[in-house]
């Protein structure tokens, strides 16, 4: 668990067509033969991954993302090994998300402090689900249990619970807006639930509680999807 | 004097003409104006449908017209076109080149397009008679990666390039009817405007133009962010448009003011925008980020009114039906969800 070497941050620019220049450079240097990609070629895809590299920093290449001798390498490429560089890119961004802490169990919340803890305190990348509830009031019993199986579950998320009273806040956590669920990461407030019963059936159990939280974005996948490995099968000439 | 030096100074007054054209018609500020507006309040979004059958992350989609159907490019190579009702595929159509960087829904239904690192624009015809799917054009010109591209009716399209350009396309000649000239650093995006008539541009040396379309002349150019622009957007009415950039910042542009009216931003957020798109009122503004983040902004008070698909930052592309009531995002796990 503890121990085991932070993950750098993600390289910035994953996403629209500086991501695609990226990922296509990282194909180049990772995922070729050195035979195709000849060692100065290699020289300046590594250059022009890395932003800070270039000593002579020239207003021509912030201006332009791809170099002229970079249009030049773009040629067909082998199918087999695009295959195995698009399942190596999920994989490695679903295990730098699921990297961080594991826990199993639900936890106690027994203060103000200790929920204030809760929220600033974790790893950056744990999703914290803090279920507030008191007793005698409906469905925090049952949304508790739920929690319980969804807690063992899901390992890098950290399940916790604490009773209204506790919180120090009690006046805002009135009945009617009981059980209520916060989820929270880096600090942040990302699900904000008050009266989630309103939300499932009368009896409701572990699955529709997952199915609640998975429809707002805010589960992590259990693990990776294996997707069909073929092709699908396609009607173009 | 020099006719070199006269040249220089007469820049230099238009300039300041401009600049205090600019400041003489800046009598208030965005926010100062919308203080006393309610709030959107806290925005919450549910997946209402997940698409599967990509198999590698979603660089860009676009949405039909008819709010219905919706194309996805993905790097497994392929354009898929989704009834996002059903979740069914209609076509599932291999692409040359795997580094797709955009996408685009012709208005009528009829035709889709796409392009990326091969620097062509490819246009596949939707309705043949055999029922499938065909490469009707190859539209090649451009001596650099393919950005975006949008259609303006089955016979034109816009593209714009990483070789500095825009270009508008006679999709029938093949030939490029119209070059837009002006940018000098990669051109990132485009969007059209509601009329038809002008379309922006956002490029990597921060400046985002105006272009009309006909003339092909650029009719306002706008500064302010300080690094490249990613992604630009209309808003619905047509009078301004939102860019999202390197700087992590969003910043709404005015059309009349011709200026820069508000910021999107936030001291935790560090990394770029790399799309964009608005509620159909235009009072939201939805963001995707560099880090697959995906911020929900009110676009009237500035403030940020949530985080969509909280966890397990997946959103790589996203996009606003226009009938509003669909938020689609692709992510980099090959799926496409549909949010409202």
């Amino acid at each position: 668990m503890s121990g085991s070497p932070e993950i750098e941050e993600l390289p910035a620019t994953q996403t629209g067509p500086k991501g695609v220049i990226h990922d296509w450079r990282k194909f180049k240097l990772e995922s070729e033969d050195h035979e195709s990609v000849p060692s100065n070629k290699r020289e300046l895809l590594r250059q022009m991954s890395n932003p800070k590299s270039s000593k002579d920093d020239t207003q021509e290449k912030v201006l332009h993302k791809m170099s002229v001798q970079e249009y030049e390498m773009i040629q067909e490429e082998d199918e087999r090994c695009l295959r195995k560089y698009r399942r190596q890119c999920m994989q490695e961004m679903h295990e730098h998300l699921s990297f961080g802490p594991k826990f199993d169990v639900v936890f106690e919340l027994d203060s103000g402090e200790a929920f204030l803890d809760v929220i600033e305190k974790e790893h950056r990348l744990t999703l914290v689900v803090v279920h507030i509830y008191d007793d005698g009031i409906r469905g925090c019993d049952a949304l508790n249990n739920c929690l319980t199986c969804l807690a063992a579950e899901y390992s890098t998320v950290k399940f916790c619970r604490i009773r209204a009273s506790a919180t120090g806040a009690g006046e805002r956590f009135s009945d009617d807006v009981l059980p209520a669920l916060l989820v929270y990461k880096a600090g942040e407030l990302l699900g904000n639930f008050m009266s989630i019963t309103k939300h499932l059936n009368e009896e409701f159990f572990a699955l529709d509680v997952e199915n609640f939280l998975n429809e707002y974005g805010l589960l992590p996948e259990k693990e990776l999807a294996a997707g069909p490995e073929e092709d699908e099968n396609a009607d173009v000439e | 004097m020099s006719e070199l030096e006269q040249l220089r100074q007469e820049a230099e007054q238009l300039r300041n003409q401009i600049r205090d054209a600019r400041k003489a018609c800046n009598d208030s500020s965005l926010s100062q104006i919308t203080a006393g507006l309610d709030s959107v309040g806290r925005i919450q979004m549910r997946t209402r449908r997940t698409l599967r059958g990509h198999l590698a992350k979603i660089y860009a989609m676009q949405w039909a017209t008819d709010s219905r159907l919706l194309v996805s490019a993905s790097q497994d190579g392929k354009l898929i076109i989704w009834d996002s009702y059903s979740t069914n595929k209609i076509h599932a159509i291999p692409l040359r080149s795997s580094w797709v960087m955009t996408c685009a829904y012709a208005p009528s239904g009829s035709y889709a397009a796409c392009g990326g690192l091969d620097n062509i624009c490819s246009i596949y015809s939707l309705k043949t008679r055999e029922g499938n799917v065909r490469v009707t054009r190859e539209l090649s010109g451009h001596t650099g990666y393919l950005s975006c591209c949008r259609f303006l009716d089955d016979s034109q399209i816009v593209t714009s390039s990483g070789d500095t350009t825009c270009a508008l396309w006679d999709i029938e000649t093949g030939q490029q009817t119209t070059t837009f000239t002006g940018h000098t650093g990669d051109v990132m995006s485009l969007s059209l405007s509601p009329d038809s008539r002008t379309f922006v541009s956002g490029a990597c040396d921060a400046s985002s133009k105006l272009w009309d379309i006909r003339d092909g002349m650029c009719r306002q150019s706008f500064t302010g962010h300080v690094s490249d622009i990613n992604a630009v957007i209309f808003f619905p009415n047509g009078n301004a448009f939102t860019t999202g950039s390197d700087d992590a910042t969003c910043r709404l542009f005015d059309l009349r003011a011709d200026q820069e009216l508000m910021m999107y931003s936030h001291d935790n957020i560090n990394c770029g925008i790399t799309s964009v798109a608005f509620s159909k009122s235009g009072r939201l503004l939805l963001a995707g980020y560099d880090d697959f983040n995906c911020n929900v902004w009110d676009t009237l008070k500035g403030e940020r009114a949530g985080v969509l698909a909280g966890h397990d930052n997946r959103v790589s592309c996203l996009g606003i039906s226009s009938d509003g009531m669909a938020l689609a995002t692709g992510s980099w796990d090959s799926f496409l969800r549909i949010w409202n």
